[in-house]
């Protein structure tokens, strides 16, 4: 009988644990997983409109209003976007569905503050119940600049700071008017040109010789004595069933790695790839968290990764150089390029800085997060280091800025259009990066480059 | 100004049941020797407090927002609600004198909200349910008088499992499906779930035959007549059930013969069954991967576990107050799912402190199975308790995305006749058992710990097992 007392309290507890469980995994899912799981387009309740509630606006860092919601006469409100295109794919539209932050702060925008006082003083003094703003780490003033220097060129342009992960612009083009979204809903639908899509975080591209950071930093990893390391480039270089050439067949004579980086010479890295294998790269590259889901305030697309490990050579060889079957979005490029102005810390991006009360106070502001130590300090010196060559004398000389030293990449990406992309990827100043950019502009032959653009947007950015 | 009174609602909801489980704590800190307060004026507290709940949710059901008016059908039933409240404390108390309290108080919290809830999502079927419930005490009010007429019914231990056998053959042959499982059968107009009865009549067979001394001849006969009747529910895709049935051998096994061993090889066997079975059926597939990722197939399978956690997560801890949220998009919300609107609308605090009274339930329950001094009451009891406990963390694991989704229902709370039936019985039985051990398991000892006022010290605990253990060889 004790026996059998002791086996029916052991049989409580474990029922117990898992009524325990039960509790915590509840609260887990409101605390951690809330944030996550509502946003989701299937969620009903995002369509709740509660036609009573003024809905929060969205400013930017200085306070300038880029989305409100306006009293009509008839008592419902109207959803305005005064900067119209400029900030469209931050904003996103709040009718026809969701999208971009109308949709990730969609509950946030709804929340009434001091829900209770509001709802007294609506009852008592007709006042209206108003929803809570949110303040965002985007400059208006950048982010202008980055559409105005878009022009008409698809592409994109995501302007961070380094050590903190704030996107400070996101711009990208095709773009639409969240104004007059309805209206426009089926012509936007139908363009093959997808305007509803964000380049910036869902477009996928070949990185170009920007890749070639990566294939770099693999070198310095993997092989020894990379410092000695003496190559002849004569402008072409063969290997299993491919052979590749020099941007304009240009033969690049003797180079090491600073070198090679410096011009951007295809045949050097391509040699050095397949002396080393392609599962080193693959791990590198998968170091980069290049297949990490990136948690941001808008939907992001996952990089693709062109190695599966058991790879052909030529498929190692158009890796090695940024072309073949490797995508990346130009949010992630950004987010590298600050990693290395950044002793190798990739922040997490974020745009929403802290959310303005009805009461016009305001909440706490977000805490920058490290999203992964993706190389050494050292590593990341020796790439700023290259980089600054590649700017001050080598594919990039249109980035300079006088006064500041400036670290970048450039690449041009071939793809199936056979109208190549132009990137770049930089920070400045060197010595202590403030402003990391990205840029990418699509069939460039017809649009002009990505570093000129760069350099306008360093410039600015550094002026703030 | 109504939208006012429902944002208000929601705190009072949470103080409603953060205080009804705090007299629960008073009532049971009295009995073990603590004091934080009178525990026959916790019981009525929360007599109170079910009686506002009730008053509270039917005032902001019954409101018409449009015409501004009361709809009379809404009032007419909150009113009959309030009555079978109001009856059932008096009569149940009257009826099963020495009862714990609080166990009745807690399933009549349970059942009410199972009232608010359904009037809320789809009012025909809180009709129905009310019915359901009044026949359920009623049959609850006639247990002991049954039992009185047959005094030693564990000598029937193959007439249980017998009909448990025909009840679930029946099913596999005539059977009606619903929701992809084919575990209902059709009687003239009735449908029911004879896997619910079985349930009960399982818990009679495994005490009957572990009442006894358990050897290696009990262990095979039980061991292989369960894995039958498992075998049974799974061929009828009732997932759940045979889960259940599982867990309640393997507990009820185990405190008859305290056997680690033993556990071990049913728990082996168990794996060995759930993987194969995993590889046989592909509604078990299905399940298990709408549990690890309901959101790569939101509009097939995942579709019902994300809605479900679309509704726990989307208002928090408060909810969204009672009428204001979307639980219907959620299939089968009256029944398995339950829980999940609950959590909209009541807000998570409130679907926490449902959670907190189905654990008084199971101390409780156990507590009555520790002190009852002989072996097959004890067991008895413990299967109830065990049952009812780990049907409700099945369904809200599922519910909650913590374990893959068995559809079961969640007692006392979801709508379904033989579920509410079958689960009032168990408890009525529960607290006869309770009843029946103070009046013959130990004498002097019983009569005193039927009112918390007689407080236990160490030295009455301890006579108290003498006699428990005497009892129990006495009867062996």
């Amino acid at each position: 009988m004790n026996n059998m007392k002791k086996s029916i309290r052991r049989v409580f507890w474990i029922l117990a644990i898992c009524f325990f469980l039960l509790f915590g995994y509840m609260v887990h899912l409101v605390v951690v997983q809330r944030d996550g799981i509502i946003t989701n387009s299937y969620n009903v309740r995002l369509n709740r409109d509660d036609a009573t509630i003024q809905r929060g606006s969205i400013v930017d860092c200085d306070g300038m209003v880029i989305a409100r919601s306006v009293l009509q006469a008839d008592g419902t409100y109207v959803r305005e976007y005064p900067r119209y295109r400029m900030s469209a794919h931050i904003t996103g539209y709040n009718s026809m569905g969701k999208a971009g932050l109308e949709l990730s702060e969609n509950f946030t925008l709804l929340n009434l503050h001091n829900e209770i006082l509001q709802r007294v003083q609506s009852v008592a003094l007709g006042t209206e119940l108003v929803g809570d703003s949110i303040q965002l780490t985007i400059d208006m003033d950048i982010q202008s600049l980055a559409g105005d220097l878009l022009g008409s060129a698809n592409g994109a342009i995501v302007v961070m700071e380094p050590d903190t992960g704030k996107v400070l612009a996101m711009q990208a083009y095709p773009d639409y008017d969240p104004n007059t979204i309805a209206a426009d809903w089926s012509s936007l639908r139908e363009d093959e040109n997808s305007p509803l899509v964000n380049r910036g975080t869902q477009g996928l591209y070949p990185p170009g010789s920007t890749f070639k950071l990566m294939t770099a930093l693999y070198i310095m990893q993997n092989y020894d004595n990379w410092e000695d390391i003496q190559y002849t480039c004569t402008g072409e270089a063969s290997f299993a069933n491919k052979t590749i050439r020099c941007y304009g067949n240009t033969a690049h004579g003797d180079l090491d790695l600073n070198g090679a980086l410096t011009v951007s010479c295809n045949c050097f890295f391509a040699e050095y790839a397949t002396q080393l294998g392609q599962d080193d790269l693959l791990d590198t590259m998968l170091d980069m968290s290049m297949l990490d889901k990136i948690p941001f305030d808008v939907a992001t697309s996952l990089n693709r990764i062109g190695l599966s490990g058991d790879s052909t050579e030529s498929e190692l060889v158009e890796t090695s150089i940024g072309q073949g079957n490797t995508l990346v979005t130009p949010l992630y490029m950004a987010m590298f390029a600050s990693a290395i102005a950044n002793d190798g810390e990739m922040m997490t991006p974020y745009m929403v800085d802290r959310v303005i009360y009805s009461d016009g106070s305001y909440g706490s502001s977000a805490s920058p997060d490290v999203f992964q130590k993706i190389m050494s300090d050292e590593e990341a010196d020796l790439l700023t280091d290259m980089m600054v060559s590649v700017v001050s004398s080598g594919t990039g000389t249109a980035a300079q800025i006088s006064g500041y030293t400036v670290a970048g990449k450039t690449g041009t990406a071939e793809n199936a259009t056979g109208n190549d992309h132009s990137w770049f990827i930089g920070f400045a100043p060197a010595e202590d990066p403030q402003v990391a950019v990205a840029v990418l502009i699509e069939n460039s032959d017809k649009y002009g480059k990505a570093t000129p653009i760069a350099k306008q947007m360093l410039e600015f950015a550094l002026n703030q | 100004m109504f939208d006012l009174l429902i944002v208000l609602s929601r705190y009072v909801f949470v103080f409603y049941i953060i205080l009804f489980l705090w007299q629960g704590v008073v009532y049971v800190a009295y009995e073990q020797g603590g004091y934080f307060g009178n525990p026959f004026r916790a019981i009525s507290v929360q007599k109170r407090i079910l009686v506002c709940y009730h008053l509270t949710a039917f005032l902001i059901l019954g409101y018409n927002r449009e015409t501004l008016m009361y709809q009379w059908q809404v009032v007419a039933f909150g009113f009959a609600g309030l009555v079978f409240l109001l009856v059932a404390m008096y009569v149940l108390n009257r009826f099963y004198k020495d009862g714990c309290p609080l166990i009745w108080m807690g399933v009549l919290f349970l059942l009410d909200t199972s009232l608010i809830m359904l009037q809320r999502l789809n009012a025909s079927l809180a009709y129905r349910q009310l019915a359901f419930i009044v026949f359920g005490v009623f049959v609850v009010l006639c247990i002991p008088r049954i039992l009185k007429l047959i005094p030693k019914f564990e000598i029937f231990e193959w007439a249980y499992i017998i009909v448990s056998y025909g009840l679930l053959i029946c099913t596999l042959l005539f059977g009606v499906s619903h929701y992809g499982s084919t575990n209902w059968l059709k009687i003239g107009s009735i449908t029911f779930q004879p896997s619910e009865i079985v349930k009960f009549l399982y818990i009679f067979y495994l005490a009957s035959v572990f009442r006894k001394k358990v050897d290696w001849k009990e262990f095979l006969t039980t061991g292989f007549l369960s894995f039958g009747l498992i075998i049974l529910l799974v061929f009828q895709k009732d997932l759940g059930s045979a889960l259940i049935f599982f867990v309640t051998y393997l507990s009820l096994l185990y405190i008859a013969t305290s056997n680690l061993v033993l556990m071990g090889v049913g728990l082996g066997s168990a794996s060995i069954a759930a993987i194969a079975s995993y590889h046989l059926f592909s509604h078990v597939q299905v399940r298990v991967s709408a549990w690890q990722n309901p959101w790569s197939d939101i509009e097939g399978g995942g579709y019902q576990i994300a809605n479900s956690l679309f509704a726990i997560t989307t208002f928090g801890f408060f909810g969204c107050g009672l009428t204001k949220g979307y639980p219907t998009v959620i299939p089968v919300v009256e029944s398995d799912f339950i829980f999940a609107a609950i959590a909209e609308e009541f807000g998570v605090i409130f679907a926490c402190g449902i959670i907190g009274i189905f654990v008084m339930l199971l101390y409780r329950g156990v507590r009555i199975a520790l002190d009852c001094g002989r072996r097959y009451y004890s067991i008895l009891a413990l299967g109830i308790t065990a049952i009812l406990s780990f049907q409700t963390f099945l369904i809200i694991g599922g519910v909650i995305k913590l374990i893959p989704l068995t559809g079961v229902t969640l007692p006392f709370i979801s709508y379904g006749g033989s579920s509410v039936l079958v689960s009032l019985i168990m408890i009525g039985l529960l607290q006869w058992v309770c009843i029946y051990c103070k009046k013959h398991g130990d004498g002097t000892q019983g009569k005193e710990k039927k009112t918390p006022s007689a407080k236990k010290t160490a030295s009455t605990k301890e006579k108290v097992e003498v006699n428990e253990v005497s009892g129990g060889e006495a009867y062996e």
